[in-house]
């Protein structure tokens, strides 16, 4: 692929992002559409994020424990466990997560309904492909995200309040009390602001690369693996963006 | 009127159509021949600017449709509507739903309006009793009678675009199919719904078209109806038409 062709993708999804975002705003609205994407990518991302999000913290807490042990300072695990949780681990995993589930999931349905003549035929009727399949798309996942991350974040450190109570045995109580102590206005939105910005660039990545598709089963596979690797390296680069963001905003210094 | 003028077009290096050149009115019959991969169905996407040329001019009532936005192909569109080889149904919805699909999205006709106009057009096409159907239980006669209705419930379509309607059926549903495209575009011209129907299946055009248009390497190298179609000099065309025609 040359630098030319890159550039071209480049502008196309920009393109394809800013007419989704306008298309909330603009009439036909179609709420039938978005309630089953957000049904698709919330409570059919419940049950993964739980579980991802508890093995998540035990695995943190387990090993904050032990190295606090050492150090004689393991009453701080709830403290460390959360904030870690609230504001990195938590948003990034579980969206990371939701790009394997609901971002894949995405590109190969937009794909088939390519390769399917499906979107050609929406276009034959004179509809915006982009507002009936690509809006509600990134509306739910931009809304959902959020969602998600909340529960997640709350099993996560249910797991790692397990881990602490009964593997290295220190008060539960103590526990959720630090847990509550770092629950302020800084770390909450640090947490929360992420999860916004990770829905809408799978969403809209996903819809790009599933849109994109060429070329059969052959470049179905490409643009869902593509869909999914672009996903999770935006992810990674604006998770760091972001936090550098939040710190300047927040006046937190490193 | 339809107009191609010199239309070019190659996918990344491969040239597909290399200066195609033809006139058609709304009221023809028209049938494209030629093997896989020669560009059949891309003419039909070049119709509706679902697909650009490189080069050359398209046009639809004088109307260069080339350099037209999606929002302003809206009305050239409107003038067709097309039937993909495996139907294109929308494979989430039941056969109500895909037929209802335009109707309700233009949000003209009440729910009550939109049922009659649904069961009246499946009524048409033969599978009434299918309604309930989802995509994936019809055969693929039924799949192409549904795409069938759900394009005239799209509009009142001047011309009926068919990709391949009949590849993969067995001869008597393929027969079915053919009476169908021939009912909806019966009547004396120019007062009848025109069809274009791009197809490798010689029999079946026999059956539903009037003029016969056969690509080879990107161009047209015949031009004319059945009699001359049967009688041709060109020992391609000659042997391609045999050997489907023994085939059937």
């Amino acid at each position: 692929m040359n630098l030319r062709t890159l550039l071209a993708q480049a502008q196309d999804y920009y393109v394809l992002s800013a007419r989704s975002l306008l298309g909330i705003f603009r009439r036909p609205f179609y709420v039938r559409e978005t309630v089953e994407q957000m049904d698709y990518a919330g409570p059919g991302s419940f049950f993964i994020v739980i579980l991802v999000s508890l093995f998540i913290g035990m695995a943190l807490s387990l090993q904050i424990s032990t190295e606090l042990s050492a150090l004689g300072l393991k009453m701080y695990t709830g403290k460390i466990v959360g904030i870690s949780i609230i504001r990195e681990i938590g948003p990034v995993a579980i969206a990371l997560t939701f790009a394997g589930r609901v971002g894949s999931g995405m590109a190969s349905e937009l794909g088939s309904m390519v390769l399917g003549h499906q979107v050609d035929m929406l276009r034959v009727f004179g509809m915006d492909v982009v507002k009936k399949l690509v809006t509600p798309r990134v509306l739910s996942a931009t809304l959902m995200l959020p969602v998600l991350t909340v529960i997640g974040d709350g099993a996560a450190l249910f797991g790692g309040w397990y881990i602490a109570a009964f593997v290295s045995h220190q008060s539960g109580s103590f526990y959720w009390g630090q847990i509550a102590d770092i629950m302020n206005f800084n770390n909450i939105i640090s947490g929360l602001a992420k999860p916004f910005m990770f829905g809408f660039l799978i969403a809209s990545i996903s819809c790009y690369m599933g849109l994109s598709t060429r070329g059969g089963a052959r470049g179905l596979r490409l643009s869902t693996t593509t869909a999914v690797v672009l996903s999770i390296i935006m992810i990674i680069v604006t998770d760091f963006l972001l936090t550098q963001i939040l710190f300047l905003l927040l006046g937190m210094q490193a | 009127m339809i107009e191609f003028q010199d239309v070019t077009l190659a996918y990344n290096s491969n040239r597909v159509l290399d200066g195609v050149s033809f006139t058609a009115r709304f009221w023809d019959r028209l049938a494209f021949l030629g093997g896989s991969g020669e560009g059949k169905t891309t003419i039909l996407k070049l119709l509706l600017a679902l697909v650009r040329p490189d080069s050359g001019r398209i046009l639809v009532d004088g109307e260069d449709i080339a350099g037209l936005s999606e929002s302003q192909l809206r009305h050239v569109r409107r003038k067709f509507t097309i039937v993909f080889q495996e139907g294109a149904l929308f494979d989430s919805l039941s056969v109500r739903e895909n037929v209802a699909f335009c109707m309700r999205e233009q949000g003209v006709l009440s729910e009550e309006e939109i049922e009659e106009e649904v069961r009246g057009l499946l009524r048409k096409v033969g599978i009434e009793g299918s309604i309930d159907l989802m995509p994936a239980e019809l055969s693929g006669g039924m799949q192409r009678r549904a795409a069938i209705a759900r394009s005239m419930a799209a509009c009142e379509p001047r011309m009926m675009l068919y990709d391949e309607p009949t590849t993969g059926l067995d001869p008597l549903t393929a027969e079915n199919i053919c009476d169908l495209i021939n009912e909806l575009s019966a009547g004396e011209p120019p007062d009848r719904r025109g069809s274009i129907i791009v197809t490798h299946d010689v029999t079946a055009a026999a059956r539903v078209a009037e003029r016969f248009l056969y690509l080879r390497n990107g161009r047209i190298t015949f031009d004319g109806d059945l009699p001359g179609l049967l009688n041709t000099d060109d020992r391609e065309l000659k042997k391609f038409i045999n050997a489907l025609l023994l085939v059937r």
